[in-house]
């Protein structure tokens, strides 16, 4: 394995480690942002180390005194790890009503983890007007405010704007790295992608950069494979890191996912701020882009189902697999939708519900081996 | 031999039937008036209502269906037409009624509702949102959306108010005029404020009769008695309705007659949605142990604070003033629920918390468990979760209800009998 991709490995087989070894050796502070639309740019113009609160991998124990078992994985993780200090090295914990069980996270997390300082952004769902417009720069310049109280350093145009190319400089390399993984199939696993791009999410984005730079001419050298795998897209698993096992066995039943629709995924970069204007009107303007429709704000007439069909025209993929995490609202409520829609523009698919604790992969590869034979694979 | 208990009904509830009966049969035969429809989330409705089209509420509708006993077979079809099971039961239960009508799947006549001209929501909740995009991409409604966030802190409030205030006026109000094709009805506005105004008052005065011990009446009576603040609001026939009610309970407390017979033995709070499509089965299991479910967090919802209605002013400013003046407003989020639940169990003398959560709905069970024990610490009040849910029989144990209960009961007990020690 590339070493630069080694590293990255690191960072993402055990987060906790990464970010605490980088608080430690930085004596910085450390943001941690709910997922999956609060501008990290902000955070990082402060000289605090914005990262995106994860889902831890032990089963949920401690956290069960707090949060009901009908949430999705990612929430009763989060507040598990919280409340037997897993995450204490987190200075602050930002949150916004992603959905009802973000929206009421901060209380439960204010009360037993306490972190040095907790806010709530009310970013607005994407919805038409004025209005919603001002609203949203309303909120992110009180949040670059607090960011400023908190880290005692002040963010003018030109520091945020910095914060904005660097940013969008490493969108930009994923989306290089993505290209290689669709142009040439079977390049770069599941596994290697999620590691690219949840190590973003954790580390310092110019050390990513460089990381990414180092790493783009060698990834380049891979090969497309040859076993002629059916090629696929996933699509889902809102806020979280699928499960790796899950993505084992995609791969291992010889299907090769060419690119994905997913927050840990394509859609961290998908979009960028654009450069040399007010930041924050860049900033909203990118929170307000309504492609990729995301299932948590408030669009209605992009339709998700053609976004995912033109993903798998544009990389003449067989299917799509549609990761539901369980007990996820958003998606829940979004995915009969497309089920039937894709179902009449005639493309394949299938959905596999995750749940955050071991469970037995036998109903998934089912699914996933008649989904294979829907597609022609075997 | 254990004590048997009875509850001793109110009369002035049996009329409430027939007031709803006529909101919905209103609304069903609204098109045939060539009346335009609007379905509801949030606070909303209330704008539609003032530009006299026929309005249906999204959490109306669920406590419609569940008493008319009709929400299981709805919630069939939605999960025939592959809505999943873990979804938000009154989402499931729109698209379940919005199905059987574009398919023409039989079911009950009296829950089949008219699809709409305009969806609206009022996004208090996200799900709210969800359930307008669905029905949007299944059936084309046109939407208008309003952001309505909870607030988590008093300071929050007035921005989120202006904020609230400014997409009615920009996004909703235009769009209302231009379905209805007449400017926005500002006066009318002011006259369903001014009835509702009334009403609130009146229930309010309602709301006193649950201090009382033994308490002449229980939140079931007045969850059932809901409508007249909720979505008949501005309705002339609802002013009668709570003058009734009101002498009721005060003839009954003239005579010290309680809501339970022979002895009210726990006063209860109750959090969440009240479980509509099950009020019987709780209201039976409360009164065989004497317990009387008094206030709510929800319930306490519909315009607490009637004195701040001003039918004379701005009639937006002051509906959304309703909602984002914090000490006024209602208590949505847990950060601002707790000093709420604190000060009810003091002023209704209360014994101990049940906590509803509805495992299809989020909304209230966030923060449910630290409630209980923040409490309980504070106030020497123990509480209980329960998890059902609010329409859907699929989710409701009575096992689990009568154990937790029993706990609660047990609890209490103990707790009475350590302090005569
Ligand atoms: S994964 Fe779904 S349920 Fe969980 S926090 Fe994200 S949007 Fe909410
Ligand atoms: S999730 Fe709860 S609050 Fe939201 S729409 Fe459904 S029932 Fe209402």
């Amino acid at each position: 394995m590339e070493q630069a991709l080694e590293k990255l490995f690191e960072v993402v087989e055990d987060p906790y480690k990464a970010v605490a070894g980088w608080k430690e050796s930085t004596k910085g502070k450390v943001v941690g942002c709910f997922p999956m639309h609060i501008p990290e740019e902000i955070i990082h113009a402060s000289g605090m180390l914005p990262v995106v609160l994860w889902r831890g991998n032990e089963p949920v124990t401690e956290g069960h005194a707090h949060v009901p078992p009908f949430n999705c994985g990612l929430t009763r993780s989060f507040v598990d790890d919280g409340v037997r200090g897993k995450l204490n090295f987190i200075d602050g914990m930002i949150f916004y009503r992603t959905c009802l069980q973000a929206g009421g996270l901060p209380f439960i997390i204010d009360r037993n983890v306490k972190p040095s300082f907790l806010e709530f952004l009310y970013l607005p769902a994407n919805f038409p007007g004025a209005g919603t417009r001002d609203f949203i720069i309303y909120e992110l310049g009180r949040f670059k405010s607090l960011m400023e109280e908190k880290s005692g350093q002040s963010i003018n145009e030109e520091s945020l704007n910095r914060s904005i190319e660097i940013y969008n400089k490493n969108r930009a390399l994923l989306r290089k790295i993505n290209d290689i993984r669709r142009n040439r199939p079977g390049s770069i696993t599941p596994r290697e992608m999620l590691a690219i791009v949840q190590s973003s999410m954790l580390m310092p984005k110019e050390k990513h950069n460089e990381l990414l730079e180092s790493l783009l001419p060698e990834l380049e050298k891979r090969e497309a494979s040859s076993d002629g795998g059916k090629k696929v897209i996933i699509a889902g698993s809102l806020c979280q890191t699928p499960r790796l096992d899950i993505l084992d066995l995609i791969d291992n039943l010889g299907m090769v996912v060419v690119d994905d629709d997913m927050y840990v995924g394509s859609r961290y970069f998908a979009n960028d701020a654009e450069e040399g204007i007010n930041p924050l009107e860049s900033l909203a303007t990118r929170y307000q882009q309504k492609s990729p429709p995301c299932p948590t704000k408030g669009e209605w007439e992009l339709d998700w189902s053609d976004y995912l069909n033109d993903m798998v025209k544009k990389n003449q993929a067989a299917g799509v697999i549609s990761l539901l995490i369980k007990f996820c609202p958003p998606h829940l409520c979004y995915y009969p939708d497309v089920k039937n829609r894709l179902a009449d523009l005639g493309v394949p698919h299938v959905m596999l519900e995750v749940e955050h604790e071991a469970v037995t992969l036998e109903q998934s590869r089912t699914r996933l081996q008649s989904f294979l034979e829907m597609i022609g694979g075997v | 031999m254990a004590q048997e208990y009875k509850l001793d009904r109110l009369e002035t509830t049996k009329h409430i039937g027939p007031m709803v009966d006529k909101h919905w049969e209103e609304l069903r035969t609204a098109k045939q008036r060539g009346e335009k429809v609007a379905w509801c989330s949030g606070p909303m409705f209330i704008f539609p209502y003032a530009m006299g089209m026929k309005c249906h509420f999204m959490a109306g509708y669920a406590a419609y269906c569940g008493g008319r006993r009709a929400a299981d077979q709805v919630l069939e079809v939605a999960e025939a037409e592959g809505d999943l099971p873990d979804t938000c039961s009154y989402h499931k239960l729109h698209m379940g009624m919005a199905t059987a009508v574009k398919k023409g799947i039989p079911i009950k006549e009296d829950v089949i509702l008219p699809i709409p001209d305009l969806m609206i929501i009022g996004r208090l909740c996200t799900e709210m949102a969800h359930y307008a995009e669905g029905l949007y991409r299944r059936m084309g409604i046109p939407i208008s959306a309003i952001d309505c966030p909870p607030p988590r802190r008093k300071e929050d409030y007035a921005e989120i108010g202006k904020f609230v205030e400014k997409q009615v006026r920009e996004e909703l109000i235009p769009t209302l005029e231009r379905l209805t094709g007449t400017p926005f009805k500002s006066d009318r506005m002011s006259e369903i404020l001014a009835v509702l105004k009334k009403a609130a008052t009146l229930r309010n005065e309602c709301w006193e009769f649950f201090k009382q011990i033994p308490s002449p009446w229980t939140l079931w009576d007045y969850g059932v008695s809901i409508a007249p603040v909720f979505y008949l609001m501005g309705k002339p026939e609802t002013i009668p309705y709570y003058e009734k009610l009101k002498a009721e309970l005060a003839e009954r407390s003239a005579q010290g007659r309680a809501a339970i017979i022979p002895e009210e033995k726990y006063r209860i709070y109750w959090d969440g949605w009240l479980p509509w499509a099950f009020l019987g089965i709780f209201s039976r299991k409360f009164t065989s142990c004497g317990a009387v479910p008094l206030v709510g967090r929800y319930p306490w919802e519909f315009f607490p604070h009637p004195e701040a209605i001003d039918p004379n002013a701005d009639p937006i400013h002051n509906y959304i003033q309703l909602w984002y003046n914090p000490e006024i407003a209602p208590k949505h989020s847990a950060e601002m629920a707790v000093p709420f639940i604190g000060e009810v169990v003091e002023d209704y003398s209360l014994d101990g918390l049940i906590m509803f959560t509805s495992k299809s709905c989020r909304i209230w069970s966030m923060g449910h468990a630290d409630m209980i024990d923040i409490i309980d610490k504070k106030y020497g009040v123990p509480g209980v979760i329960i998890d059902a849910d609010m329409v859907d029989s699929k989710m409701v144990s009575e096992a689990q209800i009568d154990t937790r209960m029993q706990a609660l009961f047990e609890t209490i007990d103990a707790r009475r009998s350590a302090r005569r020690r």
